[in-house]
């Protein structure tokens, strides 16, 4: 071959391809072997990517699968918040009081109230903050949930009381704070009636049920002013991401602390990825095997019905390597040709599948979908295995003598 | 140009072992020369051993070419086969039975071929003449399998001298062809080497073309030296 190595693979190529032109017939057998695995294997890739991805994607998008709740009340310190927070399977963390303390009334007028409404505690980075709602900032600031802006019939900018109610020395008191609506939250992030205020505000509220005098609430009864809180009783807990909330959970545990968690349906998603991944895989290798084991066989036939062209281009001056990269270049050509169409059928199907079985989910959602590093891969790996099955061809074909091509008739 | 001294190889094994010999052969451009000899007597042996194709068992001298001579024997006693089949593709030129173009490429591809792969440009003027004088002209966008069998063997023979060898090598290219034929592609490739100045071996079984053509003959005549069988190639008278 001439020292010009470029010239030397453009010539190359353009036998090759020129080969594969004039025997299309089976160059289209041989491609279509290709495509009959690429095609289903890339569409049921797609699925199971789709639905698993879409499932975890639900999961994902509800932050009550992230939270990891506290059973029962303990006694936690600043220390204590810290070191769970610095765990690095930790997404948020929120001290928060008694139970029964997490709960007011909220009124706008005598119509329109929501009785016993949570009253969650609220930072930067907290999950149900979801569609760029700031947390509340003040002692009168408040983010209502759906249910309870729906009760209220307000919206931002509103203003409504928070009402708290104690015995104290057997009188029944009342205290009110005006708070204003800072926002309101989506109507998945948080089902039940409720209010998102600041810590000092629900740390408020706990003090004055315990009997101190807090004038936030415009009654002058009560024990004097509070010392600083220094312990809670509780935490909002959530987790950093979905695989994080089992760890997490464990490590409370570790602690003695009772919690609960979504994990059963985390668990459920994972095992249905598992047990679609174990089906694809079987399905795969199948596919994979059988395709390798017929381009091994199309590659070797097609070598011995060529045999003499190959003798021929080896008397004329081809190198044994040459020869072999001729083999080789036909079978990345095919590869690159099936695999485009077999995306191609991709595309097609998974538009159908889209269509016919994603009608039901929300906007951008999908039930058949491959990232570009999915193809990317499947790409290099459908290259891989052609090669393979080449590479068996074209050992055999460096193997031809020239001598083949004069000993004819 | 080619000179070759103490060729031999010797195939089959035992009592069936077959020895094919060329003691001395010395050809000068613009010569050609016949091998010749009856069937099976190791003609083609011979050309694939000249080839470059077909390692033999004992050589004492082979050299290839004048100002740029080439000891090919060193290349084949150590069987190393890329500088051989460099030396196909630049310096050896071949002509097959029928024809030996490849399929897929049409009769201007195939012709273009051996420049190619030698890095020539692929325009040349002693592959236009010879194109001219085959008249080969109307055929060039043919495939080969569009071709009679004589045309085939004209244009595997332009093919043979377009990159311009030392040594053309032709297996029996007249063996498909009629009579006629025959001696029109014989007389013309004579004609053509010796324009070109090309050195020129051409295996063939018809003494009668080779006498009416009065080239020279290099003939195969049985050699049976002791146990062996075989076949030495030498002039003939």
């Amino acid at each position: 071959m001439p020292p010009d190595a470029r010239s030397h693979w453009r010539l190359l190529i353009e036998l090759a391809s020129r080969d594969l032109w004039f025997d299309r017939m089976v160059s289209l057998c041989i491609m279509a072997s290709l495509i009959a695995v690429i095609a289903p294997l890339l569409l049921l890739f797609g699925l199971k990517y789709g639905v698993v991805s879409q499932l975890r994607d639900n999961l994902r998008s509800d932050p009550r699968n992230l939270e990891i709740k506290m059973l029962g009340n303990g006694n936690l310190d600043q220390r204590w918040f810290d070191e769970l927070a610095a765990h690095p399977a930790a997404g948020f963390v929120m001290p928060l009081t008694r139970s029964l303390n997490t709960q007011a009334d909220l009124l706008r007028d005598n119509q329109h109230f929501a009785a016993d409404a949570e009253v969650i505690p609220s930072d930067s980075g907290d999950p149900l903050l979801q569609g760029g709602i700031a947390p509340p900032q003040s002692l009168q600031d408040v983010v209502l949930s759906a249910s309870a802006a729906k009760k209220l019939q307000v919206q931002r900018g509103d203003r409504i009381q928070l009402i708290v109610r104690r015995k104290l020395d057997g009188r029944d008191e009342r205290g009110q704070v005006e708070v204003k609506v800072t926002g309101v939250l989506a109507d998945t992030a948080f089902s039940r009636p409720a209010a998102l205020v600041t810590l000092e505000l629900l740390i408020a509220m706990e003090d004055f049920r315990d009997g101190w005098k807090i004038p936030l609430f415009g009654i002058d009864t009560g024990t004097a002013q509070p010392p600083p809180r220094k312990r809670f009783a509780r935490a909002r807990i959530y987790a950093r991401d979905l695989d994080a909330v089992a760890p997490l959970a464990d490590w409370l545990q570790q602690r003695n602390i009772e919690v609960s968690t979504r994990a059963r349906d985390i668990e459920a998603v994972q095992a249905i990825d598992r047990v679609l991944s174990l089906i694809f895989a079987v399905i795969a290798w199948t596919a994979v095997i059988g395709c390798v084991a017929s381009l091994i066989g199309a590659f070797l036939a097609n070598i011995d019905r060529k045999r003499k062209d190959l003798a021929l281009l080896r008397l004329l001056g081809f190198r044994r390597g040459a020869v072999g990269a001729y083999v080789m270049t036909q079978a990345v050509m095919l590869t690159g040709f099936a695999f485009a169409v077999g995306f191609g059928a991709y595309l097609l199907g998974s538009a159908v599948f889209n269509r016919a079985l994603g009608a039901n989910l929300a906007d951008g959602a999908f039930v058949c979908h491959l990232e570009n590093s999915h193809i990317a891969l499947a790409f290099v790996s459908a290259l891989l295995i052609a090669t393979l099955g080449a590479g068996i061809g074209g050992f055999r074909a460096i193997h031809i003598q020239p001598a083949e091509s004069l000993r004819e008739i | 140009m080619l000179r070759i001294e103490g060729m031999a190889i010797e195939r089959g094994t035992g009592s069936h072992s077959y020895r094919v010999a060329l003691p001395e052969l010395t050809l000068k451009r613009g010569e050609v020369a016949a091998i010749t000899g009856p069937s099976g007597c190791g003609k083609s042996t011979l050309l694939e051993m000249i080839g470059l194709i077909l390692t033999p068992a004992q050589l004492h001298v082979f050299t290839l070419g004048d100002t740029t001579a080439v000891n090919v024997a060193g290349f084949l006693q150590r069987d190393e086969q890329a500088p051989l089949a460099d030396l196909r593709a630049h310096r050896l030129g071949f002509v097959l039975q029928t024809g030996g173009l490849l399929p897929f490429l049409n009769v201007r591809q195939n012709i273009e071929l051996p420049r190619r792969i030698n890095g020539l440009v692929t325009h040349s003027e002693l592959v236009d003449d010879a194109i001219d004088r085959l008249d080969l002209s109307y055929l060039l966008d043919k495939t080969p399998r569009q071709l009679s069998i004589g045309e085939r063997q004209r244009v595997a023979f332009v093919r043979a001298i377009a990159h311009q060898p030392d040594l053309l090598l032709a297996d029996e290219p007249t063996a498909a062809l009629d009579p006629f034929q025959a001696r029109r592609l014989f007389e013309l490739i004579i004609d053509m080497v010796q324009r070109f100045q090309i050195a020129a071996l051409l295996v063939t079984h018809d003494w009668d073309l080779v006498r009416d053509c009065s080239i020279r003959n290099i003939a195969g005549v049985a050699d049976n030296n002791g146990n062996n069988q075989g076949t030495v190639f030498r002039d003939a008278a």
